[in-house]
C-alpha cells in the first residue's frame, strides 16, 4: 500500500488524465455519429410513423411487402443498388479505376435539363460538363423547393434518376413511398432514389438564407479581427489605460498575478525542452573541422548560460508566489501541457483555412496532434510519478519481497511506460 | 469648473452613452439589461444578482451553454472572486462583498470594466461560443488545454491504494489513447469522403466543398433552421461588438465618474493565508528539470573547453578574426532560440482553430495553411517530446539501478529490447 498522501495525489493526477482523455473521446464520438449518418442513406430527421397499410406500389422482390423496410433492409438494398450501378458503369466503360470522384463530378455535369422548378442552374464543378452530356443521356434530376416550416428557401433534391432505375434499381426499390418521404415529402409521386452523399452529394446546394448569413458572418469576423483604428478608437485606448491606472492606484502594485506566474512558468518549461533539444542536436553532431568544434563548444556554453537565466527567473517567480500568497493552477486547471505556439497573443478570431490534399495527409496530421497531446500528458505523469514513487523506493527499509514487488512495479511504471516488466532473480550462491 | 464638466458629461450621456451601453449589453453573453449598468453606478442592490451572473459567465472556464445548470449564487460569487484574484484584480473591496450575491453592484461594474479595459474580452467571449460551420482542427494544443473545463469533483474517499491500482489506471489510460487514435483515424476518413463527395457545392469558392455541419443542415432541415438562428444571433452580437468599438470612448469617460464616486479602496485585499501547494510543486518540477539540464550542459562543455584551450595556445591573428565571427554567429543563433519562447514566440508557429479544406494537390497555394507545414512542426515537436520522455525514463532507470545495486544477492534482468 502506498501512503495516503501519495495515493491521493497520484489518483487525482491519473483521474485528471483519464477524464481529459474521455472528454476527447466523447467529442470525437459525437462527430463520428454525425459523419457516419451523413454517409449513410439520408433518412428523415424524425422517423415516419410506420404505415399500417402498404402503399400502392408494393415491392414484390423485397420479400416482405407488408412491412416498412427496416434500416438494415434499406442498407442492404442500397448496397445492392450500388453494386448493380457499378456493374453497369463498368460495362459502359465509364468508370476507369481510380477515377470515381471524377466520374461522379461528370454526372453532375450532365444535368443539362432540370425538369421543373430548377430555374437556378445547379452548381457544377465546372469541369467537362459538355463532354459528359455527350457521353451520357441527360438524367432527369429535378429540384424541388420544399416549403418546410420556417425555412422556406431550403431546397432538397429529389433525384428522379430514370437512367438509374432503368439500370436495375427498380428491382431494389424499397417499399411504399418511404423513400419519398425521406427525401422530398412534396415529391412523393416521383418516387425518387435514395439519397446518398456519395452518389448525389455533388448536387447539394446550401439554402440562400444560410449562405447570406454565413457570408455576413465571415465578413463580420474579419472586421472584428482587423486592426485598423480610428481616432475615436485611439482615444478609447488611452481612456482604458487611464482607467486601469486609476484602478491600480491605492494598491501597492507588487507586480505579478497568479495568471502571469502560470504563463511565465509555462514559458520556462517550454524553454527547458527547447534547450534540451538543442543540446541533443549539438552533442550528436560530428564536427568536421576546428571551427565547427569551436562553435559547438560556444553553443553548449551559451545554452548553459541561458539555462542559468531561466533558473534565476524561476527563483524570482517562486519568491513572488510565496511572498504574495499567489495560487497559480487553482483546482481544476491542469498545469500539464505547455502551449507551444505561444497562444493567446493572437488577434485573429475567425478560423483560418488549413489545406490538406488527401485523406492520408489528414490522418497523419490528426494522429500527430494526438501523439503530441499524449506525450505531453505522459511526460507530466512521469514527473509526478517520479516525484512520488522514487522517494518511496529509496526510503522503505525492509527490503523483503514487498519492497521487491514495489521496485518492480515502479520500474515498469517509470522506465517502461508500464508496458514491460523487469525480472528479479534471487541469486543464491551454491554452497 | 466641476459643474461645467458635469454638464458636458450629461450632454454626452444624453445620446451616446445609452447607445454605447446598449451595444455592450447586446455583445455580452446573456444580454444583460442596459438598465443594470445605470443602477450599478448608484450601487443599487437590485442590479447585483445580474452582474454576479454576468461576471460568472465571463470568467468561468467553460462557456456556459445555458443548457448546463449554473451553480448556486454562492458558488458563482466564489468563482468570480478567486478568478479575479488570480488575474490580479487590484481592488480589495470586491473580495469583501457578501457571497450571497445580494450586494456590490458598483464594485462588480468596476470589475467588469477592468476586465474589458485589460484586453480583448468581448472578442474572446465571442470566439468561445462561435458557431462552428467548418470542420475544424486546432493546429496546436492550446485550445485543447482550455476545453476540458473543471473536472467533475471526485469524492476523495479512497484512502490508500496499492501500486497495482496505479498500474491498472495507467493501463486504462494507454487503452483510452489507443481508442482515441483509432476513432480519430476513422473520423478523418469520413471527413475526407464527405469533403470529396460534396466537391464544388459550396458557394464560397475558397472552401469548395461542404463541411459536416453544412451537409448536416441539408440532411436535417430542423437542425438547419436552428443553426441558421444561432448564426443570425451571432451576427447580431458581432455587429453590436463592432458598434461598441466605435462608441466605447464615452463609456470609459462615464466609468471615470463611476470610479470617482467610489470610496477609495481602503486596504489591500486580504485573503485567508493558504499554502499554494500545487503551484509550488509545479515550480519545483520545472526547477529540477532546469537544474538537471544545466548540470548536463556543464558536464558536456567543461572538458571540451579544457581540451580546446590546450590546443589553441599560440594561434595567430587570423584565427582571432574567425573566432570572433563564430562567437557572433552563435550569439545570434541563441538569441533567436530564446525569442522562440519569450512573449508570443519569434517563430510564427501555426496557432488557433483552422477550417479544414480539401484541396487537390495542384491547387495548393491559395490563402491558407498547408497541412504539410503543420505536420512538419508537429513531427519535430513529437520528436522533442519523445527525447524528453526517454531522458526521464533513463534517469529513473539509473536511479533504480543505484538503489538495486545496494542490495546484493539479486539479479535484475531488464525487459528485452533495452
Amino acid at each position: 500500500m502506498l501512503p495516503a498522501g501519495c495515493s491521493r495525489r497520484l489518483l487525482a493526477e491519473l483521474r485528471d488524465a483519464l477524464d481529459a482523455c474521455a472528454e476527447r473521446q466523447r467529442q470525437l464520438e459525437r462527430s463520428l455519429r454525425v459523419s457516419r449518418r451523413l454517409l449513410r442513406v439520408w433518412e428523415p430527421a424524425e422517423p415516419p410513423a410506420p404505415e399500417p397499410t402498404p402503399g400502392p406500389k408494393t415491392n414484390e422482390e423485397a420479400g416482405s411487402p407488408a412491412r416498412t423496410p427496416s434500416p438494415q433492409d434499406l442498407k442492404e438494398l442500397e448496397l445492392l443498388t450500388q453494386a448493380l450501378e457499378k456493374a453497369v458503369q463498368v460495362r459502359k466503360g465509364l468508370s476507369k479505376t481510380g477515377e470515381r470522384d471524377r466520374a461522379s463530378s461528370l454526372k453532375s455535369g450532365s444535368v443539362a435539363s432540370p425538369a421543373t422548378t430548377a430555374s437556378a442552374p445547379l452548381h457544377t464543378s465546372g469541369r467537362g460538363g459538355s463532354q459528359a452530356s455527350e457521353t451520357k443521356p441527360p438524367r432527369g434530376i429535378r429540384r424541388t423547393t420544399v416549403p418546410a416550416k420556417g425555412f422556406p428557401e431550403h431546397r432538397l433534391l429529389s433525384v428522379g434518376d430514370r437512367t438509374c432505375m432503368g439500370r436495375g434499381a427498380r428491382a431494389a426499390k424499397p417499399g411504399p413511398g418511404l423513400r419519398d418521404q425521406q427525401i422530398a415529402p412534396s415529391a412523393a409521386s416521383q418516387s425518387p432514389e435514395a439519397f446518398t452523399l456519395k452518389e448525389k452529394g455533388i448536387l447539394l446546394q446550401l439554402p440562400m438564407a444560410f449562405r447570406k448569413a454565413a457570408s455576413q458572418n465571415s465578413r463580420l469576423w474579419a472586421q472584428l479581427s482587423s486592426t485598423e483604428t480610428g481616432d475615436s478608437m485611439d482615444a478609447a485606448i488611452t481612456a482604458k489605460t487611464q482607467f486601469l491606472h486609476k484602478m491600480q492606484s491605492g494598491w501597492p502594485g507588487s507586480g505579478l498575478s497568479a495568471a502571469e506566474v502560470e504563463r511565465e512558468v509555462g514559458r520556462l518549461r517550454k524553454a527547458c525542452s527547447l534547450l534540451r533539444l538543442r543540446m541533443g542536436e549539438e552533442l550528436t553532431a560530428d564536427p568536421k573541422d576546428w571551427m565547427q568544434e569551436y562553435r559547438c563548444l560556444l553553443t553548449l556554453e551559451g545554452l548553459q548560460a541561458i539555462a542559468g537565466q531561466c533558473l534565476h527567473r524561476l527563483q524570482e517567480l517562486h519568491a513572488a508566489v510565496m511572498g504574495q500568497q499567489l495560487v497559480p493552477w487553482p483546482e481544476g486547471r491542469l498545469p500539464s501541457a505547455p502551449s507551444f505556439c505561444g497562444g493567446g497573443t493572437d488577434t485573429i478570431w475567425s478560423p483560418q483555412l488549413l489545406l490538406y490534399s488527401s485523406t492520408q495527409e489528414l490522418q497523419t496530421l490528426a494522429s500527430l496532434r494526438l501523439w503530441v497531446a499524449m506525450l505531453d500528458q505522459q511526460i507530466h505523469l512521469e514527473k509526478v510519478l517520479m516525484a512520488e514513487l522514487l522517494p518511496l523506493v529509496s526510503t522503505q527499509k525492509p527490503r523483503g519481497p514487498r519492497w521487491l514487488a514495489l521496485c518492480r512495479a515502479v520500474h515498469s511504471l517509470l522506465c517502461e511506460g508500464g508496458e514491460h516488466f523487469l525480472t528479479i532473480l534471487r541469486d543464491t550462491p551454491a554452497n | 469648473m466641476g459643474r461645467r464638466r458635469r454638464r458636458v458629461d450629461r450632454a454626452d450621456a444624453a445620446g451616446a452613452l445609452p447607445a454605447a451601453i446598449a451595444a455592450l449589453s447586446r455583445t455580452l453573453p446573456g444580454g444583460p439589461s442596459p438598465e443594470t449598468f445605470r443602477r450599478a453606478k448608484f450601487d443599487r442592490p437590485e442590479a447585483a444578482p445580474a452582474l454576479w451572473r454576468l461576471l460568472f459567465c465571463v470568467l468561468s472556464p467553460v462557456p456556459a451553454d445555458g443548457a448546463a445548470a449554473s451553480p448556486a449564487p454562492v458558488a458563482q460569487a466564489r468563482l468570480v472572486k478567486s478568478e479575479l484574484r488570480s488575474q490580479g484584480y487590484p481592488r480589495g473591496s470586491l473580495a469583501r462583498l457578501p457571497e450571497d450575491g445580494s450586494q456590490g453592484s458598483r464594485e462588480l461594474l468596476l470589475a467588469l470594466s477592468w476586465l474589458l479595459a485589460r484586453g480583448p474580452l468581448l472578442e474572446q467571449l465571442l470566439a468561445q461560443t462561435r458557431v462552428r460551420l467548418g470542420d475544424e482542427m486546432p493546429v496546436c494544443e492550446c485550445e485543447a488545454l482550455a476545453s476540458p473545463g473543471p473536472p467533475a469533483p471526485h469524492v476523495e474517499a479512497d484512502g490508500c491504494v496499492d501500486v497495482r491500482h496505479l498500474q491498472w489506471l495507467m493501463g486504462k489510460l494507454r487503452f483510452r489513447w489507443r481508442n482515441l487514435i483509432a476513432s480519430q483515424q476513422e473520423q478523418c476518413a469520413l471527413l475526407g469522403k464527405i469533403h470529396s463527395y460534396t466537391r464544388g457545392c459550396h458557394s464560397d469558392h475558397s472552401l469548395g466543398h461542404l463541411s459536416v455541419a453544412e451537409a448536416e443542415l441539408l440532411r436535417d432541415p430542423e437542425g438547419g433552421r436552428q443553426l441558421l438562428q444561432r448564426l443570425e444571433s451571432e451576427n447580431a452580437r458581432l455587429e453590436a461588438a463592432l458598434e461598441w468599438r466605435r462608441r466605447e470612448l464615452v463609456f470609459w469617460q462615464w466609468m471615470d465618474t463611476v470610479l470617482g464616486a467610489c470610496p477609495p479602496d481602503a486596504s489591500q485585499p486580504t485573503f485567508l493565508p493558504r499554502i499554494p501547494a500545487r503551484g509550488a510543486s509545479e515550480l519545483e518540477l520545472v526547477a529540477q528539470e532546469l537544474q538537471a539540464l544545466q548540470e548536463e550542459l556543464r558536464k558536456a562543455a567543461e572538458p571540451r573547453r579544457a581540451a580546446w584551450e590546450a590546443r589553441v595556445g599560440g594561434w595567430g591573428p587570423e584565427w582571432k578574426a574567425a573566432q570572433r565571427a563564430s562567437e557572433e554567429a552563435v550569439r545570434q543563433e541563441l538569441a533567436a532560440l530564446q525569442r522562440s519562447w519569450e512573449h508570443g514566440g519569434g517563430l510564427a508557429q501555426p496557432h488557433g482553430p483552422h477550417r479544414l479544406v480539401r484541396s487537390e494537390a495542384g491547387m495548393l497555394g491559395g490563402p491558407g495553411l498547408p497541412a504539410a507545414k503543420v505536420i512538419t512542426v508537429l513531427r519535430s515537436r513529437k520528436a522533442c517530446l519523445e527525447v524528453a520522455l526517454r531522458q526521464l525514463q533513463g534517469q529513473c532507470r539509473q536511479e533504480l539501478a543505484r538503489l538495486a545495486g545496494a542490495l546484493p544477492g539479486f539479479i535484475w534482468i531488464p525487459p528485452p529490447g533495452r
